[in-house]
């Protein structure tokens, strides 16, 4: 166990065995993509309440629901970077945080078109779900901004992993926090109740494959970034200088 | 050698810090008087109007009083950093947690105390109702120290570094919403005329829970900053 955990850590071996995969895995991303993406803004029915709407809302429920796994990665990658000092957290994590933002700001701009079409309103504070995606979209950035502000690359990472981790306990405190906020400060509001309920089977579908295809996006767009990272930082190693000389 | 023990140390940087501030009075003037300015011009720019301004008081209160403990924190270990004491407090055998704690604490007496002291006559100020001055004044007393204890975590992280003031703010604001809502909900509710003993037991678990685990991350982060 312990020696498949060692492995894990090393550089190398990551970037030779996602090598092998990565095909595969993005192969099954552009078939899932453009089926789940054809699939829900050509042919998806009417809802008989939201009419075309929901066509966005399978592109955004795909993406908001990978958008929430970005902090408990970082958090995982931050402790094993903090207790076992293993390069290749870092190298994940370092990534993770602007794609996690993306993802974040992607939620909330098609959230927002949905709701300009179906509330009548491009933002509202009465909604927990918006509230708490803007602030996580807000720590995301945090952790961009100080990454690229402390130069040492060790101290960087040590210091984005603890801000990572005290960032995603953050995210679970700030999500209750503004939904009991919102269940006090206002009446409930008639917004939120509108959808969900009337979605039949098709709709399901159609996201279940979307949001097979947008956690695919998130692995295989997460990996590359790792691999140019473990060229940039292992580039005086020999085995990246062979790859180099060979390509 | 004597022993010295780890309460001895706590009270010795207590001291010591509080011994410093009081040598150098604008680190107590500065956070107060920015806290007395912002809260005045929200009049000025929104309305003179006693009826808006109360109800918007205790919102301004509490984001004036968020932004002068924001501003008052670059001052917690910066000069520690720069004359090399902290390295030292570091390098000391007693554990880091403690000594975090009390440069917290003798920060949030200098920087956060005074505002929490003034913020009834602010509230006056801003007419918010007279039901909500005590309200208004312990969730302060209760929040304050929270955001101390946050900030020094940013604080903490971003000790070394050459420009400090802004990064500082994005990595502490988007963490003090919690508490932000928990004060203002207080206080609200006190003047709906609810029973408050709830919203004090969530903003009194926040402070038990920050006071036990974010000193934890301010010592880590200063670790990491200070080598």
């Amino acid at each position: 166990m312990w020696m498949w955990f060692a492995k894990l850590g090393s550089p190398r071996w990551f970037y030779e065995i996602s090598t092998k995969w990565l095909p595969w895995l993005a192969s099954a991303m552009c078939i899932l993509m453009i089926v789940g993406i054809v699939w829900a803004l050509l042919f998806l029915p009417p809802d008989y309440q939201q009419s075309f709407t929901t066509r966005i809302l399978v592109i955004h429920v795909a993406v908001a629901g990978t958008s929430l796994a970005f902090f408990p990665l970082m958090a995982v990658a931050g402790t094993i970077t903090l207790v076992w000092k293993m390069k290749l957290a870092d190298m994940v994590a370092k990534h993770a945080a602007p794609l996690g933002a993306w993802f974040s700001f992607v939620t909330l701009a098609t959230g927002s078109l949905w709701g300009s079409v179906m509330w009548g309103t491009w933002w509202e504070w009465t909604d927990a779900r918006l509230v708490s995606m803007l602030f996580q979209f807000f720590l995301l950035l945090s952790v961009v901004a100080l990454r690229s502000a402390i130069e040492d690359p060790d101290k960087s990472a040590k210091a984005c992993a603890l801000l990572s981790i005290v960032g995603c306990i953050n995210v679970v405190i700030i999500k209750y926090s503004v939904e009991w906020w919102n269940v006090l400060h206002q009446p409930s509001s008639p917004l939120s109740t509108s959808n969900g309920s009337a979605n039949g089977p098709e709709f399901w579908m159609a996201t279940g494959v979307m949001i097979l295809a947008v956690y695919l996006f998130f692995i295989v767009s997460l990996t590359l970034a790792t691999r140019n990272e473990i060229l940039q930082r292992e580039r005086r190693s020999q085995w990246v200088q062979e790859i180099v000389r060979t390509s | 050698m004597d022993q010295v023990t780890t309460i001895e140390a706590f009270t010795a940087t207590l001291k010591r810090d509080l011994l410093v501030a009081y040598k150098r009075k604008n680190d107590i003037f500065n956070p107060f008087m920015f806290f007395l300015i912002v809260c005045s011009l929200f009049p000025i720019g929104i309305s003179p109007d006693p009826a808006r301004l109360g109800e918007i008081a205790s919102g301004v209160l509490w984001i004036s009083a968020l932004l002068a403990s924001l501003l008052a924190m670059d001052s917690l270990y910066r000069n520690d950093f720069e004359d090399g004491s902290l390295e030292q407090l570091l390098l000391s055998p007693h554990p880091l947690y403690f000594l975090v704690l009390a440069k917290n604490m003798a920060h949030w007496l200098v920087s956060g105390l005074p505002v929490v002291i003034v913020s009834p006559l602010v509230a006056y100020m801003l007419s918010l109702p007279d039901d909500a001055y005590w309200v208004m004044f312990l969730t302060l007393l209760l929040g304050t120290p929270i955001l101390s204890l946050l900030g020094s975590i940013g604080v903490a992280l971003t000790v070394g570094l050459g420009s400090r003031g802004l990064i500082l703010a994005v990595i502490t604001l988007p963490m003090s919403v919690p508490v932000l809502i928990a004060g203002t909900l207080t206080v609200q509710e006190a003047l709906n005329g609810a029973s408050l003993s709830g919203y004090m037991a969530v903003l009194g678990a926040m402070f038990f829970g920050s006071l036990t685990l974010a000193p934890l991350a301010s010592a880590t982060a200063l670790r990491i900053s200070v080598t």
